[in-house]
């Protein structure tokens, strides 16, 4: 919308001088973006992990991995804050690493274990840590978006200025669910009752249809306008164009209660699931040239021509994410199974 | 197994590019994901179609058919209101005020081949696809000879197989992505015919109406989303329903054209579907179409429109009556005289009075049927 462009023209300015003016203007010292760096591969190796022991047959149900996708996730909750809430569907591993979660308890979930983030019964799909502000976690496509849409207007009924980030795919915005809540945040946004920053995660791909033959109009941005939402995209392979992004919007988010959309343009890197052979339906060119613009390898390069890092200690920082998956691999393996108790309990509340 | 992590083997990156209008371009624009992006096509908001001038052409004796559709309805409905009030039916739903926009809708339409989804204000609509006054008294009175259903549905549930109105449900918008899959059995069977399905701006915020369009939109399908918009979704104005000014405006989001038009402008709607329906048989694919209405009702029987709008606002627009308007339209153009319209009133009058009779002297179901038409029967 035009506003919104003129509005934020300077500031994006400033987003494509690179690295060192993003991280200025945010205040990130050079330790900060190591650390984002680290949360980045220790997502892609945990992901790795996670289809090599899927493969081992150690974890059951389903699996869907962020491989690819890591900036977004990484950029936008980089703008997160104590109070906040962040939700969204079946990719939900770098979510919750990225929010504090234990790598230990995620991977012991994805086990299937006692020590399971959520005691070993939701998996993948379901992963839930409210501690640290992750609402779900959800199996159903497009199911959490009207949860989302609800808890932004809880907080602002309750009086916080809590953001919630909604992440969606591109597959769930053509779902109904999607426009019922939608229409409300656009209704409520209007009375600063709908602080719902709504994160499309587009990776081109709902499981194998591509975004062109899922919808005739292409401009998935674009369909926010149906509920006078306003709305801008990102590169979403680019972290540094992530972050300034996302810690402009979710303080406008906040400051007005009203809902805002970004489409990040990402990609998938690998198979929708672990039952999904991507060949069927993407062409190995195409694979090719997104990985030239992979998330963690297009930062690596920034960190390194800005001088905040050097090959060494890219090296050092993978080495320790590598340990630290190690680690949550052998703990998940390592922990029992949940006690047959465990069956009936986290069911219904308890009865005073 | 191991995702491959690797670095860009060009120069510099550029930009992100936020604000969705400039493309990337240079030597690291590998595949960029604007490149299958319509740019803008998001802006486009709904267009507003014209007034109608004169006749707009159309025979004088088809209007005067229109017109004469137009007084049975309002005859009909307002027919079905007094047998409620007398106790006698237990429920009324209708459509009075929207009458010329469904006219002027199924005129455009190819009758003798074409489907309808009414929903459950389509009374006019219903009489134009061949049901009459005699099925529709039928139907309220809630007698065996009910064409829908051997009454069985609710009332204003119209619907029958042979005249291709399939039947409407209860819940608000269900008959959106059936009327897509209509249109997707006539494109793919090739009959040529084109399918309209009619809600209000209420049922326009059903999700049923968001995942009907968008597979009609890729699949570029004959169909016609007809919104009958009467401002109120049941006592909820629109301004309470939604963030935008037109339904319309929701078109551009699934990459086809949306059209406001003044529902109380019977050959202006006439117009605006004939050019959908035109579209959708060339193979271009849906339309949705908007046409601004106002129910003179309240939402049923069983409302008390007083606790939500004010009778001066009711006043106001009974002032733009579409039959009175209508009326004088056919007066000015020569297609009506007094002595024309005394004959047609005269013809409803007593169509309506033998269709009540009638209705009243049927039989009622049979209880020992009372399981039928729950599942085929061989």
């Amino acid at each position: 919308m035009a506003t919104t462009q003129r509005a934020g023209k300077k500031q994006r300015q400033t987003e494509q001088d690179g690295l060192t003016a993003v991280a200025e203007a945010l205040g990130f010292d050079e330790e900060t973006l190591r650390g984002l760096y680290r949360k980045m591969v220790l997502i892609r190796l945990f992901e790795d992990a996670a289809q090599r022991t899927f493969r081992q047959g150690k974890i059951g149900g389903y699996l869907h991995v962020y491989s690819g996708q890591e900036a977004v996730a990484t950029g936008f909750l980089a703008a997160f804050q104590e109070g906040d809430r962040a939700i969204t569907a079946y990719r939900d591993h770098a979510h919750a690493l990225l929010l504090g979660s234990d790598p230990k308890a995620v991977m012991a979930e994805l086990f299937g274990r006692g020590t399971g983030l959520v005691k070993g019964k939701g998996g993948s799909m379901h992963l839930f840590d409210v501690a640290n502000g992750l609402w779900g976690g959800y199996g159903i496509v497009g199911g959490h978006i009207p949860l989302g849409v609800g808890m932004a207007y809880a907080e602002r009924y309750w009086g916080s200025d809590a953001v919630v980030q909604l992440y969606l795919g591109d597959g769930a915005i053509h779902n109904a669910a999607y426009h019922e809540a939608a229409n409300l945040a656009g209704l409520w946004g209007r009375d600063g009752l709908n602080p719902t920053l709504f994160i499309l995660e587009n990776n081109q791909y709902g499981m194998g249809t591509s975004v062109e033959r899922a919808t005739a109009m292409t401009d998935l941005a674009a369909k926010f306008d149906s509920y006078a939402i306003e709305h801008e995209k990102v590169d979403g392979m680019d972290l540094v164009a992530v972050l300034a992004c996302a810690q402009r919007v979710t303080e406008r988010v906040r400051e007005t209660g009203k809902p805002y959309a970004v489409e990040a343009l990402t990609y998938r890197l690998v198979a929708h699931g672990a039952g999904d052979f991507f060949e069927k339906y993407r062409t190995k060119e195409e694979v090719r040239t997104w990985r030239e613009r992979d998330p963690i390898g297009l930062f690596e390069q920034k960190l390194l021509a800005a001088g905040v890092a050097d090959e060494q200690g890219l090296g050092a920082i993978r080495d320790e994410a590598k340990q630290i998956v190690d680690e949550a691999v052998r703990f998940a393996d390592e922990s029992p199974e949940p006690p047959l108790e465990e069956l009936h309990t986290d069911v219904y509340a308890d009865a005073e | 197994m191991a995702t491959e992590i690797k670095r860009p083997s060009t120069g510099a990156i550029q930009g992100a590019f936020h604000d969705g209008t400039t493309p990337r371009t240079g030597p690291d624009s590998i595949h960029p994901p604007l490149d299958h992006v319509d740019v803008g096509a998001g802006t486009i908001s709904a267009t507003v179609a014209p007034p109608s001038v004169g006749d707009e052409g159309l025979p004088h004796e088809t209007l005067r058919e229109m017109y004469r559709l137009v007084a049975l309805a309002r005859a009909v409905d307002e027919r079905m209101w007094q047998v409620n009030r007398a106790g006698r039916a237990p429920f009324a739903v209708s459509g009075q005020g929207h009458e010329a926009a469904q006219i002027g809708a199924a005129f455009a339409l190819d009758r003798s081949k074409d489907i309808v989804l009414p929903y459950y204000r389509d009374l006019a609509l219903s009489l134009a696809f061949g049901l009459t006054a005699s099925d529709l008294m039928m139907s309220v009175l809630a007698k065996a000879g009910d064409p829908a259903s051997g009454a069985r549905q609710m009332p204003a549930h119209y619907g029958s197989a042979r005249l291709r109105i399939v039947t409407a449900s209860s819940p608000v918008s269900t008959q959106l992505p059936h009327a897509t899959g209509t249109a997707y059995a006539a494109k793919l069977r090739g009959t040529g015919q084109v399918s309209l399905a009619c809600f209000g701006e209420g049922g326009s915020s059903k999700g049923d109406f968001h995942e009907a369009c968008n597979f009609a939109g890729i699949h570029k399908l004959p169909v016609i989303f007809f919104c009958e918009n009467n401002r109120y979704a049941i006592s909820v104005p629109q301004n309470l329903q939604m963030a935008i000014d037109n339904v319309a405006d929701r078109a551009a989001g699934y990459g086809f054209p949306g059209v406001v038009v003044d529902g109380t402008d019977l050959l202006a709607v006439h117009q605006v579907v004939k050019a959908a329906a035109d579209r959708a048989r060339r193979g271009e694919g849906p339309t949705l179409v908007e046409a601004k209405v106002y129910r003179f009702t309240p939402h049923t029987s069983d409302d008390d429109d007083r606790t939500y709008r004010s009778p001066e606002e009711v006043k106001a627009w009974r002032a733009r009556d579409p039959l009175a308007l209508f009326e004088a339209r056919l007066r000015e153009v020569g297609a009506l005289d007094d002595e024309t319209l005394t004959e047609i009133k005269g013809r409803i009058k007593s169509e309506v009075n033998e269709a009540t009779e009638a209705a009243e002297q049927a039989p009622f179901p049979d209880p020992t049927t009372f399981d039928r038409h729950v599942y085929a029967e061989r």
